[in-house]
């Protein structure tokens, strides 16, 4: 339906120029028009992160065979306990703000603010919908990368404002985590740049259009090397956003929050924040490099509206990540650090010759099946070369007379 | 030429908050260049310093050159900040606080004289190359395609040189950082 | 089939099925939501004394005689009792006080046990709190009877085998009480 599709632009034009008629001068209008995207933008995403906290706990709960939050509701009604987050939101601003005497007043101030901003601005190069960019930009999967560079320097000064060992410890392991994580998201969202022919994620997504046999949709995930750099991808995903089974920076358990140890009531709501909606942008960017985008996967199911079906596919994405956080226990850093480096790395490289190969082998059934073993060979080889080294051997005492 | 300036701006606000957007930034960098320079707590030189890359960055995005400034917010500020922070972490804790004098040696006066001399040598170079004879009549787009169409056509030398000078940091890091398996 | 990741894709399986199961089978989730689900104590639970009366009378039916004696083997001492006196002064079998101090009471149930006349059993009754350290949690002689039949209903085997003793003593009672009204009817007439 081309009116549900078009609704929310449609919605905006309408408003504007309602407000034309009234005699509004046209900068004040092109300033709105800005101001309303970005408002509907940030306020999708805000609910989804209210939305996400309480089903997180929820599918978590259920996974685990029990009830999760179902108690606050609205007045009478129990809602299913979906109204927890305002809930939380309540606890979490009427909650003491503490800051360490000894601890930097400025950095420390500053950096939950300097954690949401990238969080946020990265929201502007995601394809929402056809037509739907809040911001077309010709690099915008390197301004997404760019800007998401940003959350390390927020997470250092968290750590070290707070002027306790543990919490200096927990950044530099965060930051580690991060930064060995970075190169193989880049490398995988490289591999879908480079058979789009551009960095643009709206040409990204163009390019995954088209049915071949007129149903299967010629998404990248559905081809070998596709597939593998959408793990990739996802594995690099999981750790950017410090979530299990790699939120050993940010675990209850390990060092206290790491580097939010020192931080309570609402600048510890802002980091929540931030790194829920990192989440869920780090999904969407998932979902327009490899699963196609705004597109539906079947011809006649372009009647349910492109925005939808983004929307649809980022929550299965994050579904996913809750699902994957039920099942695996935490890494240590160490074998978090070495999955990186040994595994990850080489499994992207793997992936991004794998693509070129299909290229120009031809993008035929012998590119697929080249691309299949040039992704298969190395994930066996590396997958079975390191299951052996952290079998328990025989203690060695260096310095034992 | 102030009063024609200002006629058009009010005339067009977006237009006078456009001219804005190419200031502030490059306030912001001359300002926090030179906080990190003079603040005594290393750390928050750094993170000044760290302020002024991210300016920096949006200095050449506002000027047109969109993918540099990406490019340099994505390594400055997300790899060459975070090896300056660990630098200062983990070779100089005991000292954090106070680094003691901020100028030594030279003294002010020197200091000044040094900074100056070397501001004359940069802007002699910039004023003498030949983009500054005559300024461009329209402003240039470099989209992403060309640029990696020239890296890989006319200067592909100097881009395999540069990996290959990465990969021998890589290995020469790897090497540091191995342990010693003598007993 | 043991390939690399196989067991991280046999444990997502796992918590795939847990979590549909949830929904479609009904003895997954154990959890008791509490104020809307109590959970079933067992027979034997025990929260703090009360007084039983029978009948429909608190006061009049109540079984203690204020005897003082579960006064004096309460180890904390957290039961007071003063006893009732008529007009004229004459003490009477039954408490004027009777206060159980709960927040001392440890539910060692040695009051029950030293009781001789069946009349302090213990509740069940845990949903006590209150917004007062002190006032509140001394139950006084209103609060603390309860009648017979709620006995009943909270320690069924415990409350039939009480009243089945009570009932045999009075039958006993009643037996000799005849037995001694025939005596006395009877020597009277041997006398005349």
């Amino acid at each position: 339906m081309d009116l549900l599709e078009r609704a929310p632009i449609e919605l905006k034009s309408w408003f504007l120029s309602l407000l034309g008629s009234f005699g509004v001068p046209q900068w004040i209008l092109s300033v709105l028009s800005a101001l309303l995207i970005i408002g509907t933008v940030i306020g999708v995403f805000l609910g989804l992160f209210a939305l996400m906290s309480v089903m997180e706990r929820k599918i978590l709960a259920r996974a685990q065979n029990r009830y999760g939050p179902n108690r606050v509701g609205f007045f009478r009604w129990r809602l299913f306990g979906l109204f927890q987050p305002v809930a939380d939101g309540i606890k979490m601003i009427t909650k003491e703000d503490l800051v360490p005497r000894t601890a930097d007043k400025a950095v420390h101030f500053l950096a939950p603010v300097a954690m949401m901003i990238p969080a946020l601005m990265v929201l502007a190069i995601l394809p929402y919908g056809r037509d739907m960019v809040p911001a077309e930009l010709d690099a915008g999967l390197l301004y997404f990368f760019a800007v998401g560079a940003g959350t390390e320097v927020a997470v250092f000064m968290a750590g070290w404002a707070s002027n306790n060992k543990y919490s200096v410890l927990g950044a530099m392991r965060a930051i580690a985590q991060m930064i060995s994580y970075e190169i193989p998201l880049v490398i995988a969202a490289i591999i879908a740049a480079m058979i789009s022919g551009s960095l643009s994620p709206s040409a990204i997504v163009a390019a995954q259009g088209g049915f071949t046999w007129g149903f299967v949709p010629q998404w990248f995930v559905f081809t070998p090397w596709g597939f593998a750099a959408c793990l990739v991808f996802y594995i690099g995903a999981l750790a950017e956003s410090n979530r299990s089974p790699f939120d050993l920076p940010e675990g209850e358990s390990e060092l206290v929050a790491g580097h939010l140890t020192e931080y309570s009531g609402f600048k510890y709501a802002t980091f929540f924040m931030a790194e829920y909606v990192g989440m869920f942008a780090v999904c969407g960017m998932l979902v327009t490099l490899f699963l196609g985008g705004w597109q539906a996967p079947l011809p006649l199911l372009t009647i349910i509206p492109s925005w939808c079906w983004f929307l649809g596919k980022v929550c299965f994405v994050a579904f996913t990540m809750v699902w994957v956080r039920a099942t695996l226990p935490r890494l240590r850093i160490d074998h978090l650090l070495a999955f990186a480096w040994k595994f990850l790395l080489p499994m992207s490289f793997a992936a991004f010759l794998a693509a070129a190969c299909w290229h120009y082998a031809g993008r035929g059934p012998l590119a697929w099946f080249l691309s299949l073993a040039i992704v298969a060979v190395p994930y066996l080889i590396l997958g079975t070369a390191f299951s052996n080294r952290f079998a328990l051997s025989r203690r060695l005492y260096q310095f034992s007379e | 030429m102030i009063c024609d300036f200002l006629k058009t701006c009010c005339a067009d606000p977006l237009k006078l908050l456009g001219e804005w957007f190419v200031l502030l930034p490059a306030m912001v960098l001359l300002l926090s260049a030179a906080a990190a320079a003079v603040m005594r707590n290393l750390i928050r030189a750094a993170l000044c310093l760290t302020l002024s890359f991210i300016a920096l960055g949006i200095v050449f995005i506002t000027l047109g050159a969109e993918f540099v400034g990406f490019v340099q917010l994505l390594v400055y500020v997300g790899a060459v900040a975070m090896v300056i922070v660990f630098a200062i972490l983990l070779t100089r804790p005991d000292q954090l606080a106070k680094s003691g004098s901020a100028f030594s040696g030279l003294g002010p006066a020197g200091g000044a004289a040094a900074g100056f001399v070397a501001l004359a040598v940069l802007l002699g170079f910039i004023f003498a190359s030949p983009l500054a004879k005559k300024p461009l009549s329209a402003p240039v787009s470099a989209p992403v395609a060309a640029i990696g169409e020239a890296l890989m056509g006319d200067y592909v030398v100097a881009l395999i040189a540069v990996g290959i000078l990465l990969t021998a940091a890589l290995v020469g890091a790897s090497v540091l950082a191995l342990e010693d398996k003598q007993p | 089939m043991n390939f690399p990741g196989s067991g991280i894709l046999k444990g997502l399986a796992v918590t795939a099925r847990n979590f549909a199961g949830s929904y479609f089978e009904k003895d997954r989730l154990i959890t008791e939501q509490y104020p809307e689900e109590r959970p079933k104590l067992p027979e034997n639970a025990r929260s703090f004394p009360f007084l039983v009366y029978d009948g429909g009378d608190p006061e009049a039916g109540m079984r203690c005689v204020s005897c003082k004696i579960c006064e004096k083997e309460c180890p904390p001492q957290c039961i007071y009792i003063v006893q009732d006196r008529d007009a004229a002064g004459k003490a009477l079998k039954r408490p004027k006080i009777f206060d159980i101090d709960i927040s001392v009471c440890m539910s060692c149930q040695i009051c029950v046990e030293v009781c001789p006349f069946e009349s302090i059993r213990m509740d069940a009754d845990y949903e006590l709190s209150s917004f007062e350290r002190f006032g509140s949690l001394v139950l006084d002689k209103a609060r603390l009877l309860k009648s017979n039949s709620y006995y009943r209903s909270i320690h069924p085997t415990e409350a039939a085998e009480t009243d089945a003793r009570l009932e045999a003593d009075r039958k006993k009672k009643e037996a000799a009480a005849a037995a001694k009204a025939a005596k006395a009817a009877q020597t009277p007439e041997a006398a005349k």
